[in-house]
Protein backbone atom coordinates (compact mmCIF):
# COMPACT_ATOMS: atom_id res chain seq x y z
CA UNK A 1 0.00 0.00 0.00
CA UNK A 2 3.07 1.98 0.55
CA UNK A 3 3.75 1.95 -2.60
CA UNK A 4 0.83 2.96 -4.05
CA UNK A 5 -0.85 5.82 -1.70
CA UNK A 6 -3.29 6.68 -4.49
CA UNK A 7 -5.15 2.81 -3.63
CA UNK A 8 -6.77 5.29 -0.88
CA UNK A 9 -9.17 6.89 -3.10
CA UNK A 10 -10.92 3.88 -4.61
CA UNK A 11 -11.16 2.57 -1.10
CA UNK A 12 -12.30 5.75 0.47
CA UNK A 13 -15.01 6.24 -2.48
CA UNK A 14 -16.13 2.86 -2.00
CA UNK A 15 -17.56 3.16 1.55
CA UNK A 16 -19.64 6.07 0.10
CA UNK A 17 -20.93 3.80 -2.82
CA UNK A 18 -21.48 0.86 0.16
CA UNK A 19 -23.66 3.75 2.15
CA UNK A 20 -25.61 4.55 -0.90
CA UNK A 21 -26.02 0.68 -2.21
CA UNK A 22 -27.27 -0.13 1.76
CA UNK A 23 -29.34 3.07 1.40
CA UNK A 24 -31.40 2.21 -1.90
CA UNK A 25 -31.77 -1.06 -0.76
CA UNK A 26 -33.62 -0.40 2.40
CA UNK A 27 -35.65 1.82 0.38
CA UNK A 28 -36.62 -0.67 -1.93
CA UNK A 29 -37.77 -2.99 0.63
CA UNK A 30 -39.70 -0.10 2.05
CA UNK A 31 -41.16 0.25 -0.86
CA UNK A 32 -42.07 -3.24 -1.45
CA UNK A 33 -43.58 -3.68 1.85
CA UNK A 34 -46.24 -0.72 1.14
CA UNK A 35 -44.13 3.00 1.79
CA UNK A 36 -46.06 5.39 -0.28
CA UNK A 37 -46.43 9.35 -0.45
CA UNK A 38 -49.36 8.43 1.35
CA UNK A 39 -47.82 6.26 4.43
CA UNK A 40 -45.41 7.31 7.38
CA UNK A 41 -41.91 5.18 7.72
CA UNK A 42 -42.98 4.43 11.41
CA UNK A 43 -46.60 3.24 9.82
CA UNK A 44 -45.00 0.64 7.22
CA UNK A 45 -42.79 -0.51 9.73
CA UNK A 46 -45.75 -0.90 12.08
CA UNK A 47 -47.26 -2.38 9.19
CA UNK A 48 -44.44 -5.30 8.31
CA UNK A 49 -44.15 -6.19 12.16
CA UNK A 50 -48.34 -6.93 12.09
CA UNK A 51 -49.11 -8.01 8.93
CA UNK A 52 -46.05 -8.20 6.26
CA UNK A 53 -47.12 -8.06 2.79
CA UNK A 54 -47.33 -11.68 1.25
CA UNK A 55 -44.66 -13.08 -1.07
CA UNK A 56 -44.42 -15.85 -3.22
CA UNK A 57 -41.28 -18.52 -3.50
CA UNK A 58 -41.02 -17.14 -6.60
CA UNK A 59 -40.94 -13.15 -5.81
CA UNK A 60 -38.28 -14.72 -2.89
CA UNK A 61 -35.92 -16.66 -5.07
CA UNK A 62 -36.03 -13.19 -7.77
CA UNK A 63 -34.59 -11.72 -4.78
CA UNK A 64 -32.35 -13.95 -3.10
CA UNK A 65 -30.77 -14.81 -5.95
CA UNK A 66 -28.64 -11.96 -6.60
CA UNK A 67 -28.48 -10.79 -3.80
CA UNK A 68 -26.78 -13.82 -2.26
CA UNK A 69 -24.24 -13.20 -5.52
CA UNK A 70 -24.21 -9.27 -5.27
CA UNK A 71 -23.66 -8.95 -0.82
CA UNK A 72 -21.49 -12.10 -0.87
CA UNK A 73 -19.14 -9.73 -3.80
CA UNK A 74 -19.82 -7.02 -1.84
CA UNK A 75 -18.83 -7.80 1.82
CA UNK A 76 -15.33 -9.74 0.22
CA UNK A 77 -14.68 -6.82 -1.78
CA UNK A 78 -14.84 -4.19 1.45
CA UNK A 79 -13.88 -6.65 3.92
CA UNK A 80 -10.95 -7.50 1.97
CA UNK A 81 -9.34 -3.69 2.02
CA UNK A 82 -8.53 -4.71 5.87
CA UNK A 83 -5.86 -6.80 4.55
CA UNK A 84 -4.15 -3.27 4.02
CA UNK A 85 -4.79 -2.50 7.43
CA UNK A 86 -2.17 -1.46 9.69
CA UNK A 87 -4.55 -0.21 12.73
CA UNK A 88 -7.31 -2.68 13.21
CA UNK A 89 -6.23 -6.60 13.57
CA UNK A 90 -6.21 -9.43 11.41
CA UNK A 91 -8.41 -11.17 13.76
CA UNK A 92 -10.75 -8.38 14.82
CA UNK A 93 -11.47 -7.80 10.67
CA UNK A 94 -11.74 -11.62 10.17
CA UNK A 95 -14.55 -11.77 13.16
CA UNK A 96 -16.31 -9.00 11.24
CA UNK A 97 -16.19 -9.86 8.21
CA UNK A 98 -17.70 -13.32 9.33
CA UNK A 99 -20.22 -12.08 11.22
CA UNK A 100 -21.44 -9.88 8.34
CA UNK A 101 -21.45 -13.05 5.96
CA UNK A 102 -23.55 -14.67 8.14
CA UNK A 103 -25.71 -11.86 9.07
CA UNK A 104 -26.54 -11.13 5.28
CA UNK A 105 -27.15 -15.09 4.85
CA UNK A 106 -30.05 -14.93 7.38
CA UNK A 107 -31.39 -11.65 6.13
CA UNK A 108 -31.85 -13.02 3.00
CA UNK A 109 -33.42 -16.29 3.90
CA UNK A 110 -35.21 -15.10 6.76
CA UNK A 111 -38.83 -13.97 4.05
CA UNK A 112 -38.45 -17.51 3.71
CA UNK A 113 -39.85 -18.26 7.28
CA UNK A 114 -42.09 -15.71 6.45
CA UNK A 115 -43.40 -17.46 3.83
CA UNK A 116 -43.73 -20.77 4.62
CA UNK A 117 -46.04 -19.61 7.58
CA UNK A 118 -43.27 -20.68 10.63
CA UNK A 119 -43.19 -16.72 11.83
CA UNK A 120 -46.02 -14.93 10.99
CA UNK A 121 -44.71 -11.44 12.45
CA UNK A 122 -42.20 -9.88 10.32
CA UNK A 123 -40.35 -8.52 13.61
CA UNK A 124 -37.45 -10.95 12.34
CA UNK A 125 -36.75 -9.49 8.82
CA UNK A 126 -36.65 -6.00 10.54
CA UNK A 127 -34.47 -7.64 13.01
CA UNK A 128 -32.53 -9.14 10.27
CA UNK A 129 -31.61 -6.21 8.24
CA UNK A 130 -31.07 -3.71 11.04
CA UNK A 131 -28.37 -6.15 12.11
CA UNK A 132 -27.20 -6.20 8.77
CA UNK A 133 -26.95 -2.60 8.14
CA UNK A 134 -25.35 -2.19 11.79
CA UNK A 135 -22.63 -4.95 11.53
CA UNK A 136 -21.85 -3.69 8.22
CA UNK A 137 -21.59 -0.05 9.11
CA UNK A 138 -18.90 -1.38 11.32
CA UNK A 139 -16.83 -2.89 8.85
CA UNK A 140 -16.87 0.52 6.85
CA UNK A 141 -15.72 2.34 10.17
CA UNK A 142 -13.12 -0.26 10.03
CA UNK A 143 -11.79 0.77 6.91
CA UNK A 144 -12.46 4.60 6.81
CA UNK A 145 -10.34 4.29 10.14
CA UNK A 146 -7.58 2.26 8.12
CA UNK A 147 -7.33 4.74 5.46
CA UNK B 1 -6.52 -4.60 -5.36
CA UNK B 2 -4.40 -6.60 -2.87
CA UNK B 3 -4.29 -9.34 -5.82
CA UNK B 4 -2.86 -6.62 -8.22
CA UNK B 5 0.25 -4.93 -5.82
CA UNK B 6 1.30 -8.62 -5.27
CA UNK B 7 2.94 -9.26 -8.44
CA UNK B 8 5.69 -7.08 -10.37
CA UNK B 9 4.31 -6.93 -13.84
CA UNK B 10 7.24 -7.22 -16.00
CA UNK B 11 8.15 -10.64 -14.17
CA UNK B 12 4.21 -11.95 -14.47
CA UNK B 13 2.75 -11.88 -18.13
CA UNK B 14 -0.21 -14.00 -16.89
CA UNK B 15 -1.40 -10.68 -14.37
CA UNK B 16 -0.90 -8.73 -17.64
CA UNK B 17 -2.93 -10.33 -19.54
CA UNK B 18 -5.66 -10.73 -17.47
CA UNK B 19 -5.37 -7.35 -16.53
CA UNK B 20 -5.83 -6.48 -20.54
CA UNK B 21 -8.72 -8.95 -20.81
CA UNK B 22 -10.42 -7.64 -17.86
CA UNK B 23 -10.36 -4.54 -19.27
CA UNK B 24 -11.21 -5.50 -22.48
CA UNK B 25 -14.38 -6.87 -21.06
CA UNK B 26 -15.09 -3.37 -19.31
CA UNK B 27 -14.98 -1.99 -22.25
CA UNK B 28 -17.64 -3.70 -23.75
CA UNK B 29 -20.02 -3.67 -20.53
CA UNK B 30 -19.24 0.13 -20.62
CA UNK B 31 -20.74 0.48 -24.32
CA UNK B 32 -23.40 -1.68 -23.64
CA UNK B 33 -24.19 -0.15 -20.66
CA UNK B 34 -25.01 3.02 -22.51
CA UNK B 35 -26.94 1.39 -25.12
CA UNK B 36 -29.25 0.12 -21.87
CA UNK B 37 -29.63 3.37 -20.54
CA UNK B 38 -30.28 4.97 -23.87
CA UNK B 39 -33.72 1.95 -23.99
CA UNK B 40 -34.49 1.99 -19.84
CA UNK B 41 -34.06 5.67 -19.28
CA UNK B 42 -33.26 7.91 -22.79
CA UNK B 43 -30.62 9.92 -23.84
CA UNK B 44 -32.86 13.26 -25.50
CA UNK B 45 -34.94 15.81 -23.17
CA UNK B 46 -38.38 14.15 -24.78
CA UNK B 47 -37.49 10.52 -24.04
CA UNK B 48 -36.25 11.61 -20.46
CA UNK B 49 -39.21 13.62 -19.45
CA UNK B 50 -41.42 11.04 -20.78
CA UNK B 51 -39.92 8.25 -18.92
CA UNK B 52 -39.63 10.50 -15.51
CA UNK B 53 -43.25 12.69 -15.67
CA UNK B 54 -45.25 10.32 -17.98
CA UNK B 55 -46.81 12.13 -21.86
CA UNK B 56 -50.83 12.64 -21.41
CA UNK B 57 -50.91 13.45 -24.82
CA UNK B 58 -49.75 9.95 -25.39
CA UNK B 59 -51.27 8.71 -22.21
CA UNK B 60 -48.37 7.92 -21.12
CA UNK B 61 -47.44 6.54 -17.71
CA UNK B 62 -44.92 7.71 -15.80
CA UNK B 63 -42.00 4.79 -14.59
CA UNK B 64 -43.11 3.76 -11.05
CA UNK B 65 -40.81 4.31 -8.42
CA UNK B 66 -40.52 0.72 -7.85
CA UNK B 67 -38.78 0.36 -10.89
CA UNK B 68 -36.21 3.45 -11.13
CA UNK B 69 -34.94 2.97 -7.58
CA UNK B 70 -33.86 -0.78 -8.42
CA UNK B 71 -32.53 0.57 -11.33
CA UNK B 72 -30.26 3.13 -9.33
CA UNK B 73 -29.51 0.64 -6.48
CA UNK B 74 -28.34 -1.85 -9.47
CA UNK B 75 -26.56 0.96 -11.26
CA UNK B 76 -24.60 1.80 -7.92
CA UNK B 77 -23.57 -2.04 -7.76
CA UNK B 78 -22.48 -1.89 -10.71
CA UNK B 79 -20.51 1.38 -11.37
CA UNK B 80 -19.01 0.80 -7.96
CA UNK B 81 -16.93 -2.64 -9.14
CA UNK B 82 -16.64 -1.67 -12.65
CA UNK B 83 -14.91 1.84 -11.36
CA UNK B 84 -13.02 -0.25 -8.80
CA UNK B 85 -11.68 -2.75 -11.22
CA UNK B 86 -10.68 0.12 -13.72
CA UNK B 87 -9.36 2.55 -10.95
CA UNK B 88 -7.03 -0.30 -9.11
CA UNK B 89 -5.46 -1.57 -12.61
CA UNK B 90 -5.18 2.10 -13.97
CA UNK B 91 -2.86 3.69 -10.31
CA UNK B 92 -1.04 0.13 -10.38
CA UNK B 93 0.53 1.30 -13.82
CA UNK B 94 0.26 5.21 -13.46
CA UNK B 95 1.11 5.56 -9.52
CA UNK B 96 2.90 8.56 -10.76
CA UNK B 97 1.37 10.21 -13.14
CA UNK B 98 -0.20 13.50 -12.51
CA UNK B 99 -3.22 12.83 -14.49
CA UNK B 100 -4.13 9.59 -11.92
CA UNK B 101 -5.51 11.36 -9.32
CA UNK B 102 -7.90 13.83 -11.01
CA UNK B 103 -8.79 10.92 -13.45
CA UNK B 104 -9.61 8.87 -10.26
CA UNK B 105 -11.22 11.74 -8.63
CA UNK B 106 -13.86 12.45 -11.54
CA UNK B 107 -14.36 8.43 -12.69
CA UNK B 108 -15.43 8.25 -8.80
CA UNK B 109 -17.81 11.79 -8.37
CA UNK B 110 -19.49 11.26 -11.46
CA UNK B 111 -20.26 7.56 -11.40
CA UNK B 112 -21.51 8.47 -7.74
CA UNK B 113 -23.63 11.37 -8.58
CA UNK B 114 -25.51 9.85 -11.88
CA UNK B 115 -28.07 7.52 -9.95
CA UNK B 116 -29.38 9.77 -7.42
CA UNK B 117 -29.57 12.47 -9.47
CA UNK B 118 -31.82 10.38 -11.79
CA UNK B 119 -33.89 9.90 -8.55
CA UNK B 120 -33.73 13.74 -7.61
CA UNK B 121 -35.18 14.54 -11.08
CA UNK B 122 -37.97 12.27 -10.81
CA UNK B 123 -39.18 14.23 -7.30
CA UNK B 124 -38.38 17.04 -8.21
CA UNK B 125 -37.62 18.89 -11.76
CA UNK B 126 -35.57 18.15 -15.26
CA UNK B 127 -32.64 20.17 -13.97
CA UNK B 128 -31.12 16.78 -11.89
CA UNK B 129 -32.47 15.19 -14.89
CA UNK B 130 -29.57 17.05 -16.65
CA UNK B 131 -26.94 16.90 -14.18
CA UNK B 132 -27.76 12.67 -14.65
CA UNK B 133 -26.91 13.15 -18.45
CA UNK B 134 -23.35 15.17 -17.73
CA UNK B 135 -22.43 12.81 -15.01
CA UNK B 136 -23.90 9.64 -16.87
CA UNK B 137 -21.40 11.11 -19.63
CA UNK B 138 -18.49 12.06 -17.80
CA UNK B 139 -18.13 8.76 -16.02
CA UNK B 140 -18.64 6.59 -19.10
CA UNK B 141 -16.18 8.62 -21.05
CA UNK B 142 -13.18 8.75 -18.01
CA UNK B 143 -14.27 4.72 -17.88
CA UNK B 144 -13.18 4.41 -21.60
CA UNK B 145 -10.50 6.77 -21.61
CA UNK B 146 -9.23 4.88 -18.39
CA UNK B 147 -9.66 1.59 -20.44
CA UNK B 148 -8.05 3.00 -23.25
CA UNK B 149 -4.71 4.08 -21.87
CA UNK B 150 -4.05 0.67 -19.62
CA UNK B 151 -4.62 -1.16 -22.42
CA UNK B 152 -2.53 0.78 -24.88
CA UNK B 153 0.49 0.64 -22.08
CA UNK B 154 -0.11 -3.25 -21.69
CA UNK B 155 -0.24 -4.04 -25.06
CA UNK B 156 1.93 -1.88 -27.04
CA UNK B 157 4.40 -1.88 -24.26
Amino acid sequence: MKKYPLYKLPIGYTIFYTLLILGSGIWLFLLSQGLSGSSSILATLHKIIVLPEKKSWQHFAEVAAPHLFAMGMLIFTVAHFMLFSTRVSQYVSLFVAMLLFAAALFDISVYGLIISGVVLSGWIKLVSISLFTGIFLVLLFMVYVSL
Amino acid sequence: MKFLVTKDLAHSSLLANLMSAVVFVLLFYLGLDVVLHGYVIGFDIPSLQSTLYGNAENFEEPMLIDALLLQVHIDLFMTLFAVLILSSVYIRLFPKNKRTKKVVHAVFISGMTAPPALLLAYFTNMFFAYIWLVSFAVWHLSAVLMGLRILKKLLLK
